[in-house]
């Protein structure tokens, strides 16, 4: 296990060099100088000999019905034991360690353990008595399959570290532990596969982590950030998954993972942004449905982004863009709104920003009715009052709707979008055309960990277009993508000489 | 160091390089060839085809860039002056690229936005543009590849139903006004420089000659389609009809129903344009860097990028006296720094060649 320097707090730090002596009044008193919340409980009992013994635990995470039946129980039955090691025979525990130094007694106590202590005896028997109270597994909200596993993961690590476990039962699985959150003692683990990810990159997430000093790790999204290399971009540059499945199939493609407790939402790194257009039954599905999905999904991305900023510009601008027909709707349903169609789509994308913020927070009684509100109250009464125009509400609506199919990017979707329509009310369709080649320029020039955000389109890389946009057939998956420059290339083999079994 | 594939030089002769071919080029040609414009392009295309050959040839046998190869020859002091004066000639021939797409936004985008407002943008791109590394351009050419693709065959296809090809026969009727349109098209055919400021940021790769050719050779085939189909449709009056990108399909969509749908592949088109006209600033920022590698390059950027601006607001309605000038004098400009001092490069000393760098997969 490694332990960020980043984790040490400073008055522990102080405390390092104290080890326990025999005297468990002194070693007690050591320790609860250091420990000094009220929920830091001491439990005192004595073996038949009236020796006295201590278990120094946290209320609540501590398992406590485990203390009194396998820790007190056995030794209050026997002589007090001569040894640590004799101590430990008497309890049946599978996490156990013997430790002296004090800082490192604190540090485990604070991790749920129990410190036991026993008079005459030098040092302290940790034991692994940690009560693990977490939600059930169940299907995450964000990623819904109709086809493939349902399992997602929750907020401990080491359910979490279980689930990618039990997928992948090979010695090469690797959980590198390090710690993070000079308060919070936030638990890590970097999950890679040995001779598969780039040890390099292994390395460099790990350095990247430790090179921070921040007092919470509240949420994964914390260590997202501090794995950014422009943490000012509006492009996220960390895959986020919340589906053992699909972290797998990652860690199998060579990525790195990070499991962090407390979250449910697992990182990988490299990042590329074909990620966020790979839905999540893709790889159940017939490779024709799958690539028709991930065509949709571009194409609505595109919709999303683009369809508000051209209906400006076409209709400030460039009319011939627009059919005669749908023109002449379009005049006829316009004609007596008093805003320009720019600021009458930036108030509806703002509108509706804003509905998409309250239909988040609020409880789900009141979302209900607040859909009411925005579809009925604001969509229709402000058409039939002439604010706004129909044609401007369903483009607003294709749009808004748009983006949900790639729910990875609709926070950054959001802002372009409402960029791209100031630049068409602006500049018209060469704002909007500028602005892409904006867009393009910085995605095209964003690396996560030396890989390319954007390949494999920008670099071109033939063999990856296969998962990418376009998918594959499973049978044509052969070899790992490219783009991780992994040394173990090939992740499915076919025996020769083996029927297919079909006639 | 900074490295370009050839894949994706390939992917700028196919994808970007006809691009800039496709405005002005197509209406003024048939001023001085007639119905000889295939003819024409033809030479051009010839004459190009042979200059990035031997900058082929001469990445073949060094790894040094073209400034590192002139320091060989002539020492620090007189390379230095000779790759300015190469970065003088492409600042030169982009600003006639970028006139060309201003009177293109202004004429065909929209009309009623001051011109000197609507293009300043494009500045603040290419602003950012060059100041990245020269790995941008390669990675752009991967992107306007399959755009280009699309629209271009779209647009032809749309235009397709309108033609008559036997309008520009018979071959050879306009004689000397053949070479004059040629040696007036040379302000178009400035992309066989770009290769030589790519030198020693690519490696020679086994059929890498056969492999830039055959692209080479499409580009062109596609600029010469486009002229000849646009020719076909608009014979003698192709003079009247500058943008020609924007009037190649038009009459074939303005009578359906969904109105002129060919504008969403003249859009592509565009970004395409935008992307290609950065392309000699960026190379202009990089050479200046290259002589003065402790110069920022961002700040050499923001002012290359504002020198272009302040010629193109000082020649804001003058994009005709610009035409001229180009289309008068400019050949003489090209010939030397397009033509022939590319090809003189093969003479410069080659130096050692770089044995241990490894290319990287851009």
């Amino acid at each position: 296990m490694i332990l960020c320097e980043c984790t040490q707090d400073k008055s522990m730090k102080q405390e390092s060099q104290k080890t326990l002596g025999k005297k468990l009044k002194v070693n007690l008193q050591s320790i609860l100088e250091i420990l000094t919340a009220e929920d830091i409980l001491t439990y005192q009992f004595y073996t038949k000999d009236n020796v006295l013994c201590t278990a120094i635990y946290i209320d609540q995470i501590t398992d406590k019905e485990l203390l009194g039946s396998l820790i007190a129980k056995p030794l209050s039955l026997i002589n007090a034991p001569t040894t640590l090691q004799d101590a430990m025979k008497e309890l049946y525990f599978p996490e156990n360690s013997f430790e002296e130094d004090i800082t490192t007694i604190c540090n485990k106590i604070l991790a749920g353990n129990v410190a036991l202590l026993i008079d005459n005896l030098q040092g302290a028997i940790i034991l692994g008595a940690k009560k693990v109270s977490s939600r059930s597994i169940a299907e995450p909200p964000t990623s819904m399959t109709i086809k493939g596993p349902r399992e997602g993961f929750i907020e401990d690590i080491k359910v979490n570290m279980g689930l990618v476990r039990k997928r992948l039962k090979t010695v090469q699985l690797q959980f590198d532990m390090i710690q993070c959150g000079k308060q919070s003692q936030t638990s890590i683990a970097v999950v890679y596969l040995n001779g598969i990810a780039n040890k390099k990159i292994v390395q460099q997430v790990k350095d990247k982590i430790a090179s921070y000093e921040i007092d919470e790790v509240v949420d994964s999204s914390y260590i997202g950030k501090f794995l950014t290399a422009r943490p000012l971009s509006l492009f996220k540059q960390v895959g986020t998954t919340e589906k053992p499945d699909i972290f797998c199939a990652k860690i199998l493609e060579g990525r790195i993972g990070l499991i962090v407790d407390g979250s449910p939402i697992v990182l990988t790194v490299p990042y590329l942004i074909t990620e966020d257009f790979q839905g999540p039954q893709d790889y159940f599905a017939s490779p024709y449905r799958a690539t028709v999905s991930r065509s949709i999904r571009l194409f609505s991305m595109l919709i999303s982004l683009l369809l508000p900023a051209y209906y400006v510009a076409a209709q400030l601008f460039k009319l011939q863009l627009i059919p005669f027909g749908l023109l002449m709707t379009i005049s006829a349903s316009t004609k007596n709104i008093p805003l320009s169609p720019s600021i009458e789509l930036f108030f509806l994308l703002v509108i509706l920003e804003i509905l998409l913020e309250a239909s988040i927070l609020m409880p789900k009684q009141v979302s209900l009715a607040l859909s009411v509100i925005g579809a009925l109250v604001l969509g229709d009464t402000a058409v039939k009052a002439g604010i706004v125009s129909t044609p401007a509400i369903i483009i607003v609506a294709i749009s808004g709707i748009s983006a949900y199919t790639v729910p990875e990017l609709v926070g950054t979707s959001s802002i372009i979008r409402l960029a791209l329509l100031v630049l068409a009310g602006s500049l018209g369709t060469y704002g909007i055309l500028l602005g892409i080649a904006v867009i393009f320029y910085t995605l095209i020039t964003m690396e996560s960990f030396g890989t390319p955000l954007l390949a494999p389109f920008a670099p071109l890389i033939k063999r990856d277009l296969k998962d990418s946009l376009f998918k594959a057939d499973l049978f044509d998956l052969k070899e790992r993508p490219a783009v991780f420059k992994s040394k173990n290339k090939r992740r499915l083999l076919q025996k020769k000489g083996v029927e297919d079994g079909q006639n | 160091m900074d490295k370009i594939k050839i894949r994706q030089i390939c992917f700028l002769l196919i994808g970007m390089m006809p691009i800039t071919k496709l405005l002005m080029y197509p209406a003024i040609l048939p001023y001085y060839t007639q119905n000889d414009v295939l003819l024409s392009a033809a030479i051009n295309f010839i004459l190009q085809g042979v200059v990035i050959g031997f900058v082929l040839w001469l990445s073949k046998r060094t790894n040094c860039t073209f400034l590192q190869l002139l320091q060989n020859t002539f020492g620090n002091i007189a390379a230095s002056i000779i790759y300015a004066l190469f970065i003088l000639f492409l600042l030169l021939s982009s600003f006639s690229i970028i006139s060309e797409q201003k009177v293109f936004v202004i004429h065909t985008l929209y009309e009623n936005i001051p011109s000197y407002a609507n293009f300043l943008p494009f500045f603040i791109v290419s602003f950012l543009a060059c100041s990245k590394s020269i790995k941008t351009i390669g990675r752009a050419a991967d992107l306007c590849m399959p755009i280009f693709v699309f629209a271009f065959l779209a647009i032809i296809g749309l235009s397709l139903f309108n033609i008559n090809l036997s309008s520009i026969l018979p071959i050879g009727g306009a004689k000397s006004g053949i070479f004059k349109g040629s040696l007036m098209s040379s302000v178009w055919y400035t992309d066989c420089l770009y290769p030589l400021f790519f030198l020693g940021n690519f490696k020679y790769e086994k059929k890498s000659f056969l492999k830039v050719g055959i692209s080479y050779g499409i580009g062109a085939i596609c600029v010469m389609l486009f002229l000849a189909i646009f020719y076909s449709l608009y014979g003698d009056l192709s003079l009247l009809r500058q943008n020609s990108m924007a009037h190649i399909a038009k009459f074939t969509t303005a009578f359906t129903s969904i109105g002129r749908i060919d504008f969403v592949f003249i859009f592509a088109l565009t970004l395409v344009h935008i992307f290609y006209s950065i392309v000699p600033l960026h190379l202009a920022v990089t050479g200046i860097i290259d002589i003065f590698p402790k110069w920022n390059k961002l700040l050499v950027s923001g002012i290359v990028n504002l020198i272009m601006l302040v010629l193109v607001w000082f020649s804001n309605y003058d994009y005709a006296a610009i035409q001229h000038f180009y289309n008068g004098y400019f050949w003489i400009f090209a010939a030397i720094f397009a033509y022939i001092l590319p090809i003189s490069a093969i003479f410069l000393k080659k130096g050692r060649r770089a044995t241990n760098e490894k290319v990287l997969d851009v």
